[in-house]
């Protein structure tokens, strides 16, 4: 059967090859990169000593984690982090769900259409999406004047929508709605509906049906959303940079501000690795929780 | 059952009405009379002349369109011989390295290529770095979709190609293409998409002296906001729904013509 | 039917390749040609300098931007080569010297050099101007909305007016500072009496206090949308940069605005930053990039910029071709008794860097 085993190689060869060198061979220098110095004004300071001046630091060091672990506010973050994007999460899957579940019902050319309507706003720049959010939630727009007056009916100062913990949660939610109402929507539109048809005739009120029905089998779909939605949210650094207050740093923030601001790559690096366990780690519970739950492999 | 309806469309106008003002606002106001942009002033198509007066920000649009038409051509190419190896052969190696980059945050992605290119291959940044990285992440996407599309066929048909005596690559090519064809399309579509409105990932991979779109409107937003970038935005958006609605009926014929039914074939 | 779905695909592929052009640098073609490149900030030089440079030489200009210093430095650092002429900030060619990347000065090819002002010449970090030949510099100092602030009775002439909370309360939310460690930390420092370079832990973690004592007042850190926000009347009090406020004051002016920017340097001292001249090693046109500084320090070509946007100018010989509001303008050209309390900036090792860091990311999260 030579000519299988070369088709095999054939075909999954190159996508291996171009993977190895463009994403696990720059994986392994961010490791390598976090067990370094940084160079003394810019850079990395070499592994090998350099020869004609005296020897400055150079070679492997575990400098950049002791750094990490020595305050307690990078861990700090990476909770914050975590909260946002768990909060994200959850809105997400509460304004999707609802949509979803009106998608998976209608009919094919209403379904498609409903569809697009989803995928449409995603198809605009990126940052022009946060971008209108900066004037809907200005200080002197129509929502922030109207906000106030209700708060100020009731004796409550007036806040600024814009620059707060606010905004960054209402830019993350509009960034990442799409990618919770497609997976939703594909599991929902599988459900048989004579399940439904069939726990009415037994007595079961809608709450019931929606909760003992359609919820469980919906969880696959679910899981793959809030993955879709919280792994993203984790890393990102625009909508914090764009919409956020004076306390409103993210873990993304943190990474870009070593490279770009402070010049030191390997506690960089150094975070980006414990990102990278943190997303392990909750994808690998996730997995785990979702196996439990459904009995099945959700992914 | 009828007030459980009004309910979840009630729900559904309130989403699609969050989805949609901010956009509605940014599309009209990029005809706004007023540089500063901050209140309704008038109606005018000037910050449209601007913009095509804009060489960077034309060069910007060019660049960006290399880059995501080279980057989807790579990540089809490549997710496509991903997304059938992995349905085909049981392999362990290929769907980790595979789906990895695209659960992985950008941001992770674009450091380590950018440390990479910088240390190991010491290649200066420029498009060719942006292309890989976008290929990269790209990959995952098209492999998603080529695979889903493998896993709803039936396989008797491939089993019936080889009986009668076709090689694997006349089995590609006759039997495989054809049917996976609309996925390898919205694939290339997806790619495209995904390209030309990367960010993070473009921020850190990219070169000096090459101005990419999502950058400049980066600037843009962050020192002079006139409506000139609600104009570009409001291009872009028209240009992916024009992309979108491709795809959409491509995929739409392909799936009722594409669907593992024997064609009628004169003998 | 597959074909023209596949031939749309292959010629939609092939479009790159029409463009004329692989996914190269742009400025690849001009290596041939006469050009100079130039990387510099933003908006940095008048565009009827650039026309009348290109027809002096008889070559192209080039430019590339940037927006931030470490921007700048990260981009040398990923590799950027080819440029000869940069304009970094002191701190900032500081770092490029000891980095070894810049390529000494021929002064003989320099006759102008003679109209820089002496007060901003022979710095720390590159005495007797070897390597950098000043070329504008801007001021951080406070912006206000003149009539609101007045209104409110609040100084207008110290730092305290973004460190102390009884004056914060009453513009609570409508101001902004810098997002720049070095920046914030120096007018933190200079309120507390010390000096802008000041790397003492103990006294860097008072000016912290400081800063998150005041930062619940504070509407955002912000680098350059407080442009925009004091022009059309969001914010009262900005922490910036001169010539931004410069600009501000003009847009605030220019759109009718019923109330006027004004800007002045605090009484205790600001940060000076001065953008000079220099020569990257990597850069391919030496003798361009000598004549095109010569060419700068003519005071009629630097007096253009000053005019543009605002900036200070280091230039004797310019004092002559700038409108006389500016030159006028105590904010943008100050007395000598205030430059004396003016600091530039210098670069921080890495474990001061590494500290700053976390000082500040302290500062953001509390």
């Amino acid at each position: 059967m030579k000519e299988k085993q070369l088709a095999r190689l054939l075909v999954s060869g190159p996508p291996l090859l171009f993977l190895i060198v463009f994403f696990v061979a720059p994986s392994l220098i961010m490791i390598l990169t976090s067990f370094r110095f940084p160079g003394e004004f810019g850079g990395l300071a070499p592994i090998m000593p350099p020869l004609e001046k005296a020897a400055g630091e150079h070679g492997f060091t575990s400098d950049a984690y002791q750094f990490f672990f020595s305050d307690f506010i990078y861990a700090e973050i990476f909770l914050k982090s975590f909260a946002v994007a768990f909060g994200t999460t959850l809105i997400c899957l509460i304004l999707a769900y609802p949509l979803a579940v009106l998608i998976a019902r209608s009919r094919k050319h209403l379904r498609n259409l409903m569809v697009l309507l989803v995928i449409l706003p995603f198809a605009s720049n990126f940052l022009i999406r946060i971008y209108a959010w900066m004037i809907i939630l200005g200080p002197e727009s129509a929502l922030s004047h109207f906000v106030n007056t209700v708060l100020g009916a009731f004796g409550i100062a007036p806040v600024t929508l814009l620059f707060s913990p606010f905004a960054v949660l209402v830019g993350m939610v509009y960034v990442h709605l799409p990618f919770m109402v497609l997976p939703l929507y594909t599991n929902l539109e599988k459900h048989d509906p004579s399940l439904l048809d069939a726990a009415q005739d037994l007595g079961a009120n809608a709450w019931q049906r929606f909760w003992r029905v359609t919820w469980p089998l919906s969880l696959p779909g679910v899981f793959s959303g809030s993955a879709l939605v919280f792994i993203p949210v984790l890393g990102m650094f625009a909508v914090p940079d764009i919409l956020g207050g004076t306390g409103d740093i993210l873990i993304g923030n943190l990474i870009k501000d070593q490279f770009l601001g402070t010049r030191d790559w390997p506690f960089g690096s150094a975070l980006s690795i414990m990102l990278t366990l943190a997303v392990l780690s909750v994808a690998g519970l996730t997995a785990w929780l979702a196996r439990s739950a459904t009995g099945q492999r959700a992914i | 059952m009828k007030r459980g309806n009004l309910w979840l469309w009630s729900a559904a106008v309130l989403v699609y009405a969050f989805l949609y003002i901010p956009l509605i606002i940014v599309v009209l106001y990029s005809f706004n009379d007023s540089r500063l942009n901050a209140e309704w002033v008038g109606f005018t198509l000037f910050w449209y002349k601007a913009l095509f007066n804009n060489t960077e920000m034309l060069l910007a649009a060019r660049n960006s369109l290399i880059i995501a038409l080279c980057a989807s051509f790579c990540a089809t190419l490549l997710g496509t011989m991903s997304g059938l190896a992995i349905h085909r052969y049981k392999l362990k190696v290929l769907p980790v390295l595979v789906f990895t980059p695209v659960a992985m945050p950008e941001i992770l992605l674009g450091v380590s290529i950018l440390l990479f290119f910088l240390q190991v291959l010491n290649f200066t940044l420029g498009m060719v770095s942006i292309i890989i990285a976008h290929a990269t992440f790209c990959i995952g996407f098209v492999a998603i979709i080529v695979r889903a599309r493998l896993q709803g066929m039936d396989e008797s048909i491939f089993e019936a190609a080889r009986d009668l005596g076709a090689s694997p690559w006349q089995t590609f090519r006759l039997v495989t293409l054809p049917l996976i064809m609309p996925a390898v399309v919205a694939g290339a579509l997806m790619s495209f998409t995904l390209s030309i409105d990367d960010f993070v990932i473009t921020f850190f991979t990219k070169g000096v002296g090459e101005p990419i779109l999502p950058i400049q409107i980066y600037t843009m937003i962050k020192v002079a906001v006139t409506p000139e970038v609600n104009a570009i935005s409001t291009l872009l958006m028209l240009l992916t729904l024009i992309m979108i609605s491709m795809a959409a009926r491509l995929e739409s014929s392909g799936s009722s013509e594409g669907s593992a039914k024997p064609r009628k074939t004169a003998k | 039917m597959n074909s023209p779905r596949l031939l749309f695909f292959l010629l939609v592929s092939l479009l790159p390749f029409t463009t004329g052009c692989t996914p190269q640098n742009s400025d690849a073609a001009n290596s041939a040609k006469n050009v100079l490149h130039l990387f510099n900030w933003n908006n940095y030089i008048a565009p009827e300098t650039i026309a009348r440079f290109e027809k002096f030489c008889k070559c192209d200009l080039s430019q590339d931007y940037y927006a931030d210093n470490e921007e700048m430095l990260a981009k040398l650092a990923a590799g950027a080569t080819g440029y000869d002429v940069i304009v970094p900030t002191g701190n900032a060619i500081d770092t490029l010297i000891r980095q070894g990347a810049l390529r000494p000065l021929d002064k003989s090819l320099l006759p102008n050099f003679k109209n820089i002002n002496p007060a901003y010449l022979d710095t720390a970090f590159d005495p007797g101007n070897i390597y950098s030949v000043p070329y504008a510099y801007t001021l951080s100092l406070l912006g206000f909305n003149k009539e609101k602030i007045e209104q409110l009775g609040l100084p207008t002439d110290t730092w305290a007016i973004i460190f102390e909370p009884k004056y914060l309360e009453k513009i609570r939310g409508r101001v902004t500072v810098l997002d720049s460690q070095r920046e914030l930390m120096a007018a933190a420092l200079k309120y507390l009496g010390y000096s802008v370079n000041d790397t003492d832990e103990k006294h860097w973690r008072e000016a912290a206090d400081l800063i998150v004592r005041a930062k619940p007042y504070w509407a955002a850190f912000s680098n350059t949308s407080y442009i925009k926000e004091l022009a059309v009347g969001n914010l009262w009090v900005a922490h910036g940069y001169s010539n931004d406020m410069f600009q501000a004051a003009l847009d605030a002016q220019k759109t009718g605005r019923k109330f006027t920017i004004s800007y002045s340097t605090p009484k205790e001292g600001a940060v000076l930053a001065v953008d000079s001249m220099v020569l990257h090693k990597s850069g391919k046109r030496p003798d361009l990039a000598h004549q095109f500084i010569n060419f700068m320090l003519d005071g009629k070509n630097s007096a253009e910029l000053t005019n543009l946007i605002g900036s200070g100018n280091p230039n004797l010989d310019a004092l002559q071709y700038i409108q006389p509001e500016i030159a006028n303008n105590k904010a943008i050209f100050p007395d000598p008794e205030l430059i004396a309390r003016l600091e530039m900036l210098r670069d921080l090792d890495r474990k001061q860097r590494r500290l700053l860091s976390r000082l500040w990311t302290e500062i953001k999260l509390r």
